[in-house]
C-alpha cells in the first residue's frame, strides 16, 4: 500500500566533521521511537567501525522515521544520511537529490566550516529547502547569535526561526522535527508514471549481492519486478525490496517519493553506479534522471604485500573491496623494491587512508604503500600525450616536452589571527592567491589556485597544526597546468629504490631529495660495507647520505641464561628481516617506507 | 647414554663489578652462609634428583662448574660436601672435569690447595686486566701484581689447568693493548685463556651510565681490530681460537662450556642458575626446559628447605620449589639455539648430528636457502655435515646465526 506522497519527507542532514549530526540523528531515532533507548548504540547511523572512530560517514545510510505530528497526521520522515568529506562529493552531490530538504547543523561552539559550505551550496543548488539547526547550546563556549549571524552572512540562509538545540542533551530535537514537516516540501513525482528511481548508494552484500538505496521519483517498483540500470544497461530481477527503520524491513513496493532498498542477486556494485537510474526493463522510461556521472580516482598509489606470499591475499581484498566501492581502482603493478602489488587509485587523500586501513584491519594484511601521486598530462617530444600516475613510469627526461599537472581550488576558512601562517604555507606549496575574504569578524576564506600535488603529501596535517586545528578546507580539481616538473629518484648503493620516485617542481627537489634521502639513512641496517644513499635528477646527484659500515656483529659471552637471551634477540632480528625487502645487496626496513611517506614536504 | 654437565652457582661477592649482569651480591665475608647455602643445595639436589628419577640413569655427567658470584669466596668444606654429594647422587664419568671460578683477591695457595683435595681440578680466574688503571676501572679489589701472584699460587697449588679471563676493548686502549696481557699469561703456562670485549649490559652500573651516554666507550672498529689482533696473536703462540671468546692449547679446552655451545643438558644448582633439561621420551623430537632459579639467596635458601619432588620444571611448580621461573624449548627452538652456539665454535655446528640427536629436521628447505645464499657471500663455510662460520667472519656471527634461524 503506498503512502500519499503528501505525508513523505526526504531530508538529510549536512553538517561538519563533530558537529553533531550522527548524535542528532540518534535522538531522531529515539523521538519517533524506532529504536528505543536500550537498542540504541552511540551513533545508530555510522555503522562501520571505521565510521565510528574517526566519527565520519564514509557510506549513505537511510532510515525511515514514522512520527506523528502536532497537526496529528503520521509522517513518513526519510532521513538520508551523506557522507561527510569533499573525497566523496559526487556521493553527496547524488544523496542531496534523492532528498527535499537538508537541515544544516552548525556547531554553535565552533561556527561554519568550509567543508560545511560546499555541502550546503550543493543543496541549494539542487532546490533543496535548507533548515538551519544550531547545535551544541549546551555547551559554556556556545554563541548562538553569533552563529546565526554568521549562517546569515556567509549563506545568505534567514535563522530568524532557527531552533537551538542539543544532540547531547535531546533539547530542541522535536521542533527541528516540526520544521521538517512544516518546511520540507513533499515530494513531487508522478505515482503512475514509468518508474525511475535514483540511486545514491550501493554496496556488496555477501549473501544478497549488491543492494542498491533508490528515491523513488515517478512510478513505482513491486517485488518481483525486472528492472534496468540505464547507465550501465543491465536487467535484474528484484528479489528483495524494502526499507531501513533502522533495521531492515521488507516490503511489497516502493512507490514515488519513497526511499528503500533494492536486492536482485546483482553480481557488483559496478552494476550499480551511484547516480544511475533504475527503471521497468518491460516499459523503461525514456530520459534516465539527470545528474550521472563515472567518478575518476584522482590519487595514485601503489600497495605492495610486505611479503611477497600475501600478494593473491591483497589481490582477493581488493577484489571485495571494489566490490562494494566503484570509485577504486586498481590494477597489478610491479617494483623492483617492492616485489608485486597493485597501482591503486582513489577519490582523494580520505579515501586512500580508508581503503588502506581496511586492507590492514579487516584482511590483516601487512602492507607497504607508497607516495600518493597525482594524475599528470606528459607530453612526448613525438607530441604523444601520456597520463602517468605513477613517478616510476614517467619517460626519461629528454624524451618529455612538457608536463602537466592538476592544479586545485582551494578554499580555507580559517580565524584572522592564523591567516598568516595560512597565507605562508599556501605560497610554499606554490599557491596563487585569488581570493582573501572576511566573513566575519572572526572568520576568513581564503581561496588559492595550487598544485594538487602539493596538498596530497600532509599540507592538511600542517594546516591543521599552524592553525592549532581551526582551519577547515576544502578544494576542487580546475584544470590542468604545465609547469617546471622533475622526477628526483632515490639510489642505494647506486640502485634505483624505484617506489621512492616521486615528481616534483623543479626548485624543490634538492630539499625534497636531500630530505628523503636524511630519512632513509635513519632507517638503512649497517652493513659490513658502507652504504650510499644518493637522491638523483636523471644522471645528475642531487643529495647524498652514508651509512657507515658494521665492523662488528658479535655477542663476547654465550653461556647458560646468555643462551635465552640471545636467541630471542636474534628470533627478533629473523622476524624483523622477514619485513625487509631487498635492493640490490642491501635490505631496508618496511619502516623506512612507511616513514618516507610521511616526510615534510 | 646421553653427556650432560653441573653448575652450581654461588652469588655473593666482596665487590660487585659495574659491567657484571650476574646473580651476585655483595657481602662482607664474615657474614657469607657456607653452611646454610651448602645445606640448601644439597636439598636443591634430592629434590630435582628424585623428579628427574629414571632419566637421570640414562645421563653421564661429564662436568661440574661452580661460577657465580665468587665461588673462591664459599668455604672449601661446604663446597667439598656439595661435590661429594653429587659424586654420590650422579653418574659421572672417570676424572670429571671440576671448575671452580676464582678472583684473584680469594684465592691463596692454600685455598688452591684445599679445592684441590676436594676434587677441584681447574680454575677460571677473573684476571681481566694486568694494568692497575684499568683494574681500578673495571672496579676491581685486586691490582696486575695480584692477578699474577693468584696465577702463580694456583700453580704452585698443583692446578694443571688454570684459565684466566681477560676483558679487552676498553675505552682508551690500542687495538694491541690486551696482547702483552695475554702473552704474560701464556709466559706463566696457562693453558686457557677467555678474552671477553666490554659488554654493557642493561642493568649494570656501567649500563645505566651508558644510557645517560656518560660512559666512555671503545670505538667499534678498534674492539674489530683488537679481536683480530687477538686471534692472530694468540694463534700464533700456539693457542687455538676454538670459540668466539675463547682460547686454549688444543686438549685444554674448557669440557664445561663447549658442553653448553654443543646444546648438552645442565643441571642447574643453586641460587640465580640457568639449568637446562631435555624432557622428551624415548624416540620423540627433542623438547626441554631452561630453568632460572630464585635470585635472591635468603628466599632461595628457604625454598630449597621445602623444595618437594616432582617439581622444578614445569611452570605450574614454581613457588613450591627453588625454580623461579621456566622456558618450554621445543624442537625447532633448540636447533635454532645449537645453530646459533655451534657457529661460534671453530668445530661449527654438525647438522646431521643435531638431527639425530634431536629429531627434529634442521636442514629444511628454507634454511637451506639461507645456508646456500651465506655461503656465496662467504659468511658460511659448509664442510661435510658441518656448517661453520670462517674465522674472517666470526665477527658477524650473531648476524649470521638470525639468517638460520
Amino acid at each position: 500500500m503506498s503512502v500519499d506522497p503528501s505525508r513523505i519527507r526526504n531530508f538529510s542532514i549536512i553538517a561538519h566533521i563533530d558537529h553533531g549530526k550522527s548524535t542528532l540523528a540518534d535522538r531522531f531515532l529515539e523521538l519517533t521511537g524506532a529504536v528505543s533507548n536500550r537498542e540504541s548504540r552511540e551513533q545508530f547511523l555510522d555503522k562501520m567501525d571505521l565510521e565510528r572512530e574517526r566519527g565520519i560517514t564514509i557510506k549513505a545510510q537511510t532510515v525511515r522515521l514514522d512520527y506523528r505530528a502536532k497537526d496529528g497526521e503520521l509522517y513518513q520522515l526519510n532521513l538520508i544520511d551523506t557522507p561527510g568529506h569533499v573525497d566523496f562529493n559526487y556521493e553527496v552531490s547524488r544523496s542531496l537529490s534523492a532528498c527535499e530538504g537538508a537541515i544544516l547543523v552548525v556547531d554553535s561552539t565552533q561556527g561554519v566550516e568550509a567543508q560545511t559550505l560546499a555541502n550546503v551550496y550543493l543543496a541549494i543548488e539542487q532546490g533543496l529547502e535548507v533548515i538551519p539547526v544550531l547545535n551544541k547550546v549546551d555547551l559554556p563556549s556556545s554563541d548562538v547569535d553569533g552563529t546565526k549571524q554568521q549562517i546569515e552572512e556567509i549563506i545568505g540562509l534567514d535563522c530568524s526561526e532557527a531552533v537551538s538545540c542539543s544532540g547531547k542533551t535531546g533539547v530542541g530535537v522535536p521542533a527541528i522535527l516540526e520544521q521538517i514537516v512544516a518546511l520540507v516540501p513533499p515530494p513531487k513525482g508522478d505515482p503512475e508514471g514509468l518508474l525511475r528511481a535514483i540511486i545514491f548508494d550501493s554496496w556488496y552484500d555477501p549473501y544478497r549481492g549488491a543492494m542498491v538505496l533508490v528515491r523513488v521519483v515517478d512510478g513505482k517498483v513491486r517485488r518481483g519486478d525486472k528492472v534496468r540500470f540505464m547507465a550501465t544497461q543491465t536487467d535484474y530481477e528484484v528479489t528483495e525490496l524494502g526499507t531501513f527503520r533502522p533495521f531492515a524491513q521488507a516490503l511489497d513496493e516502493l512507490s514515488a517519493g519513497e526511499v528503500g532498498f533494492i536486492s536482485g542477486n546483482i553480481r557488483s556494485v559496478h552494476d550499480t553506479k551511484v547516480g544511475d537510474t533504475v527503471t521497468l526493463a518491460a516499459k523503461p522510461a525514456t530520459t534516465p534522471l539527470p545528474g550521472f556521472k563515472d567518478v575518476k580516482p584522482m590519487v595514485f598509489a601503489g600497495i605492495f604485500p610486505t611479503e611477497s606470499s600475501e600478494y593473491p591475499a591483497l589481490r582477493d581484498a581488493l577484489d571485495k573491496l571494489h566490490m562494494n566501492d566503484a570509485a577504486l581502482s586498481f590494477e597489478p603493478d610491479s617494483s623492483e623494491a617492492l616485489g608485486f602489488g597493485y597501482r591503486c587509485g582513489f577519490l582523494g587523500l580520505l579515501h586512500m587512508e580508508i581503503i588502506q586501513e581496511r586492507l590492514e584491519r579487516e584482511f590483516d594484511l601487512d602492507l607497504i604503500t607508497t607516495a600518493p601521486s597525482v594524475v599528470y598530462d606528459v607530453y612526448t617530444t613525438s607530441d604523444e600525450r601520456l597520463r602517468v600516475e605513477n613517478p616510476a613510469k614517467l619517460p626519461p627526461p629528454q624524451n618529455i616536452e612538457r608536463i602537466e599537472e592538476p592544479i586545485v581550488k582551494l578554499s580555507i576558512h580559517v580565524p584572522p589571527e592564523h591567516v598568516g601562517a595560512v597565507l605562508s604555507l599556501c605560497q610554499e606549496r606554490r599557491g596563487v592567491q585569488i581570493d582573501m575574504k572576511f566573513l566575519s569578524n572572526n572568520r576568513v576564506i581564503v581561496l588559492y589556485e595550487i598544485p594538487f600535488n602539493e596538498i596530497i603529501f600532509d599540507f592538511h596535517d600542517r594546516l591543521k597544526s599552524i592553525t592549532r586545528g581551526y582551519a577547515s578546507m576544502d578544494y576542487e580539481v580546475i584544470g590542468y597546468r604545465p609547469n617546471f616538473l622533475v622526477k628526483v629518484d632515490i639510489l642505494v648503493n647506486g640502485d634505483s629504490l624505484d617506489a621512492l620516485s616521486i615528481i616534483v617542481h623543479r626548485d624543490k627537489a634538492q630539499v625534497r631529495g636531500r630530505s628523503l634521502a636524511e630519512k632513509l639513512r635513519e632507517f638503512v641496517p649497517r652493513q659490513q660495507y658502507e652504504v650510499a644513499i644518493q637522491a638523483a635528477i636523471g644522471g645528475k646527484i642531487i643529495a647524498r647520505e652514508t651509512v657507515r659500515a658494521m665492523r662488528k656483529d658479535v655477542t663476547a659471552k654465550c653461556y647458560g641464561g646468555d643462551i635465552s637471551r640471545k636467541r630471542k634477540l636474534l628470533e627478533k632480528q629473523k622476524e624483523g628481516k622477514k619485513r625487509m625487502k631487498q635492493v640490490g645487496s642491501v635490505e631496508i626496513p618496511q619502516e623506512a617506507f612507511l616513514a618516507i611517506l610521511k616526510v615534510d614536504g | 647414554m646421553r653427556d650432560a654437565t653441573v653448575y652450581l652457582h654461588f652469588p655473593w661477592c666482596l665487590e660487585k663489578c659495574p659491567y657484571c649482569d650476574f646473580v651476585s651480591y655483595k657481602v662482607d665475608r664474615p657474614a657469607i652462609a657456607h653452611e646454610a647455602y651448602a645445606d640448601a643445595v644439597l636439598a636443591e639436589l634430592e629434590a630435582r634428583v628424585s623428579t628427574l628419577g629414571d632419566s637421570l640413569a640414562s645421563r653421564r655427567f661429564i662436568s661440574i662448574f661452580v661460577g657465580g658470584g665468587t665461588p673462591s669466596l664459599w668455604a672449601s668444606e661446604s663446597l667439598g660436601r656439595v661435590l661429594e654429594a653429587l659424586r654420590s647422587r650422579l653418574h659421572f664419568i672417570d676424572d670429571p672435569e671440576v671448575t671452580v671460578e676464582c678472583n684473584p683477591s680469594s684465592l691463596s695457595e692454600g685455598h688452591a690447595r684445599d679445592l684441590r683435595a676436594i676434587g677441584v681440578n681447574r680454575l677460571s680466574v677473573g684476571v681481566q686486566s694486568l694494568d692497575d688503571e684499568d683494574l681500578k676501572y673495571l672496579g676491581r679489589l685486586h691490582d696486575g701484581a695480584g692477578a699474577m701472584n693468584a696465577l702463580r699460587a694456583a700453580q704452585t697449588a698443583g692446578f694443571k689447568r688454570v684459565s684466566g679471563d681477560l676483558i679487552y676493548a676498553l675505552p682508551v686502549h690500542s687495538a694491541e693493548a690486551s696482547l702483552p696481557m695475554a702473552g704474560q699469561l701464556l709466559d706463566l703456562g696457562l693453558t686457557h685463556v677467555s678474552a671477553y670485549q666490554l659488554t654493557i649490559e642493561p642493568g649494570t652500573r656501567f649500563g645505566e651510565l651508558a644510557k645517560r651516554g656518560r660512559l666512555p666507550m671503545a670505538d667499534e672498529g678498534t674492539s674489530a681490530e683488537a679481536f683480530l689482533a687477538l686471534d692472530s696473536y694468540m694463534e700464533g703462540r700456539g693457542l687455538r681460537h676454538y670459540e668466539v671468546s675463547n682460547f686454549a692449547v688444543p686438549g685444554q679446552e674448557s669440557v664445561h662450556n663447549t658442553g653448553y655451545w654443543r646444546g648438552l643438558e645442565y643441571l642447574a644448582l643453586g641460587c640465580g642458575a640457568y639449568g637446562f633439561w631435555r624432557m622428551e621420551g624415548p624416540g620423540e623430537p627433542a623438547w626441554g626446559v631452561r630453568y632460572l632459579n630464585e635470585k635472591l639467596p635468603e628466599s632461595y635458601m628457604q625454598l630449597a628447605r621445602t623444595m618437594r619432588d616432582g617439581t622444578g620444571f614445569t611452570a605450574e611448580t614454581t613457588g613450591h620449589s627453588t625454580t623461579a621461573s621456566t622456558e618450554r624449548l621445543d624442537g625447532e627452538t633448540l636447533v635454532k639455539e645449537r645453530i646459533m652456539l655451534g657457529l661460534r665454535m671453530a668445530d661449527g655446528f654438525h647438522v646431521e648430528a643435531s638431527e639425530a640427536d634431536l629429531l627434529v629436521p634442521v636442514r629444511t628447505p628454507e634454511r637451506q636457502r639461507s645456508a646456500d645464499k651465506l655461503e656465496q657471500r662467504g659468511r658460511l663455510c659448509a664442510e661435510g655435515e658441518r656448517w661453520l662460520v670462517p674465522k674472517s667472519r666470526w665477527l658477524f656471527v650473531d648476524g649470521t646465526a638470525a639468517e638460520l634461524f
